[in-house]
């Protein structure tokens, strides 16, 4: 799988955090089939929570593409991708990680 | 004396509060790697980098005061301004709304903290003084209506019922923000639940672009203009002439009787998360109402 955070992409300790583009911690996970680098298990959490949100939403089967804009003071601003087809979505998370706001974008 | 911010751990030399939170961040330690994410940078630093960064970042050179209006600034009137804010600068009815709905709540429960505060503390002023804030907040001062009021007035001119106001209940995020403000007032000092309620007054202090804010809360041509109702004005002007003193006197009062000033700043600190959290609610309650309100997120993280 692809990820942006803010325009750079990123996965690995040296380009930072799947979900939030941090070098902090040191943190792997496998999500949909890709070891993916995290700064905390609280990114990880949310990151695949996210993921899980966007298949059960749109019926898709993976995520091939994830563009991911702001933080956790905005709330993030994403682009899925999945075999030429796109959603746009705004996502928050709560206290453990949940996904507490999720709105589809025109 | 140097202090980890999340933890607390002491020690009189910062380098090695930098030793403990790189040992923390490398343990990808949630608490430690956050603060660092949300404070300072998300690019990793060397001991020698880290030291000097804490050390910069807590600096008390100008005051406790400064430093706490500094870093609200920094944080919701900086080069990336809070969506909140932003979208108040020329609100919908949406946005309108969901301040309404949500401080309400925010409202309620600040009447209580204060009320924490008058408790711990020794001193009359301290009591004086947030006794009259409570007044003015929430049961009305010398004959006017309490900024509570003033909001459900908003509400309603704004086409919703009182009754649909008072029992709408917060968001989660809301509901969260309060939690963390009454730990605050249930487990700190009186000086630090002080600076951690009334730093976030700040929020409407017109004096804020002295201190490099790029905004006010909202355009001040709005108290003026025909578009919004009586109430929705009478609301806003209220907050922002009010706001300013309570902040300004309160801060003073905390510089002046603080007793550790490391721990008034990282009280302040998680205050402003909760702050920044439960601001975002807002925005989101306008969502329901206007989805296209989202726009205003894109316009910040874009
Ligand atoms: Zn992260
Ligand atoms: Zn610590």
């Amino acid at each position: 799988m692809r990820v942006l955070v803010n325009g750079e992409e990123v996965g690995t300790k040296e380009r930072g955090c799947a979900l939030c583009g941090a070098t902090w911690g040191d943190y792997h996970e496998e999500v949909e089939g890709n070891e993916l680098f995290f700064c905390c298990d609280m990114c990880a959490k949310e990151f695949r929570n996210m993921v899980q949100e966007v298949k059960r939403r749109k019926g898709w089967e993976r995520v091939e593409e994830l563009e991911i804009r702001g933080n956790y003071y905005t709330g993030r601003t994403c682009v899925a991708r999945s075999r030429g087809r796109e959603t746009k979505f705004y996502v928050r998370f709560g206290d453990d990680g949940e996904v507490e706001t999720f709105r589809d974008v025109e | 004396m140097a202090i980890c911010p999340v933890c607390e751990y002491r020690s009189p030399y910062w380098d090695q509060i930098s030793s403990h939170i790189r040992s923390k961040s490398n343990s990808s330690d949630v608490q430690h790697v956050m603060w660092l994410n949300r404070n300072l940078t998300i690019k990793e630093l060397t001991e020698e980098e880290l030291t000097g960064s804490l050390e910069e970042f807590f600096s008390l050179k100008d005051g406790l005061a400064q430093w706490i209006r500094r870093r609200f600034v920094e944080k919701f009137y900086g080069e990336r301004p809070h969506p909140f804010i932003l979208a108040m600068q020329s609100p919908t009815r949406g946005v309108l709304l969901g301040y309404v709905l949500e401080h309400q709540h925010f409202l309620r429960n600040w009447v209580r903290v204060l009320a924490a505060i008058i408790y711990k503390t020794d001193r009359d002023d301290v009591v004086r003084s947030e006794m009259e804030n409570m007044e003015v907040e929430f049961f009305g001062f010398m004959g006017r209506p309490a900024h509570y009021e003033l909001l459900i007035r908003m509400g309603e001119s704004l086409g919703m019922r009182r009754e649909e106001i008072l029992s709408t209940p917060p968001l989660p995020a809301t509901a969260s923000s309060i939690r963390t403000w009454r730990k605050i007032a249930e487990t700190r000092e009186w000086a630090e639940v002080m600076a951690a309620m009334h730093s976030l007054e700040l929020v409407a202090d017109r004096t804020l672009r002295k201190y490099g804010a790029k905004m006010h809360y909202f355009k001040e041509s709005i108290l003026d203009s025909q578009d919004f109702p009586r109430e929705v004005k009478d609301f806003l002007r209220e907050g922002y002439e009010a706001d300013q003193k309570h902040a300004g006197e309160a801060l003073e009062t905390v510089e002046k009787y603080a007793k550790d000033k490391e721990l008034v700043q990282v009280t302040v600190l998680r205050s402003f998360d909760a702050f920044s959290k439960y601001l975002m609610a807002r925005l989101e309650r306008g969502m329901q109402f206007e989805p296209g309100l989202v726009k205003v997120v894109e316009a910040v993280t874009g």
